[in-house]
């Protein structure tokens, strides 16, 4: 159900909350309020940038995922856009949901992934290795492709070898063999690149 | 034999910290996130979970918020283990109730070294 202004005529009909007032409860309300104001955004043409700036400081995870939930009942490129941002929120919890939310969106995702992999944040290019887990993209391979050539950090090499163990192919195993040339004495590196060898070996 | 529960969405750092645990000694256990780690955690005793932040389900910060929560788990010691290395994140850790915190890609003598003063000594 969704908020409505209170009266003391039940048998009127009830008039929605107005936008303001869905604001007002989003950011200060219960957390039932918050709730259920996130809901009744999700419709309201301004509802949009409201929910998006909820994210920034909203902590209470039920009502974070109202949020989430109320803004991917109308995805385009746009929130693609504004939820990108979010790989750099410090709450641990809204980012993986958005890295969840946007392996669901191919089209719209996989325009930001070569400057994902180039971001100087290394964080940053590791959650779009995790974005690439999921990401039913033709190009996915190539990409993970580029980070193990081209990637000087440790963990996110590391990341993309993982997902490679999946979705990799024969042709791609010299160049992880070459990563252990590339990382001496790293001993997780070397147990991933063996690994993802016998993964891909076995699937083909 | 003490037992580790391992819980890592990340496959290959999984069977990483597994074969490296099971190779010291420890009874190894594992699950691919918060919420298969708790189910683990409810139905068998362990003397030591090693726990990922950033997971999907159920991070390793929600994870712990639970294990903490819950009177029959609370006193397990966690480990959290993390890409992420800045002084805040290794703060955060504690400040949320872990016991000692790791940045991937952990020594694999300092990993076995922090299990095993965890658990309370050798195997």
């Amino acid at each position: 159900m969704g908020l409505k202004k209170s009266t003391d005529k039940t048998d009127e009909p009830q008039d929605s909350v107005s936008f303001e007032a869905l604001v007002e409860l989003l950011n200060h309300g219960s957390m039932a309020e918050k709730r259920l104001a996130a809901r009744d955004l999700a419709d309201h043409p301004n509802g949009r940038s409201e929910l998006i700036l909820a994210l920034q400081n909203e902590t209470d995870v039920a009502v974070l995922e109202a949020i989430l939930d109320s803004l991917q009942q109308h995805f385009d490129a746009q929130l693609a856009n504004d939820l990108l941002d979010y790989l750099r929120s410090e709450n641990v919890f809204v980012r993986n949901e958005v890295i969840g939310i946007l392996q669901n969106y191919p089209d719209f995702v996989g325009p930001h992934i070569l400057a994902l992999l180039n971001d100087v944040d290394s964080d940053v290019r590791i959650f779009a290795v995790d974005i690439l887990q999921l990401l039913a993209h033709p190009d996915t391979p190539q990409w993970l492709l580029s980070v193990i050539k081209d990637e000087q950090h440790i963990n996110v090499v590391a990341a993309a070898v993982d997902r490679l163990a999946e979705v990799g192919t024969p042709e791609m195993i010299p160049e992880l063999q070459a990563l252990t040339e590339r990382f001496p004495n790293q001993p997780y590196l070397s147990f991933a690149v063996k690994t993802a060898i016998h993964r891909i070996a076995e699937a083909s | 034999m003490k037992r580790v529960l391992v819980v890592d969405d990340a496959v290959t750092v999984r069977l990483y910290h597994c074969d490296l645990l099971k190779t010291a000694g420890f009874d190894v256990c594992e699950a691919e996130n918060g919420v298969e780690a708790l189910e683990h955690a409810m139905q068998q005793p362990f003397d030591l979970m090693l726990v990922d932040v950033n997971m999907p389900k159920m991070d390793g910060y929600r994870l712990m918020c639970e294990v903490r929560r819950q009177e029959a788990l609370r006193g397990i010691p966690i480990v959290m283990i993390s890409t992420e290395q800045e002084e805040q994140d290794r703060q955060q850790a504690y400040a949320k109730g872990a016991n000692y915190y790791l940045v991937k890609p952990a020594e694999p003598e300092l990993l076995v070294n922090i299990a095993l003063v965890m658990t309370g000594g050798s195997q």
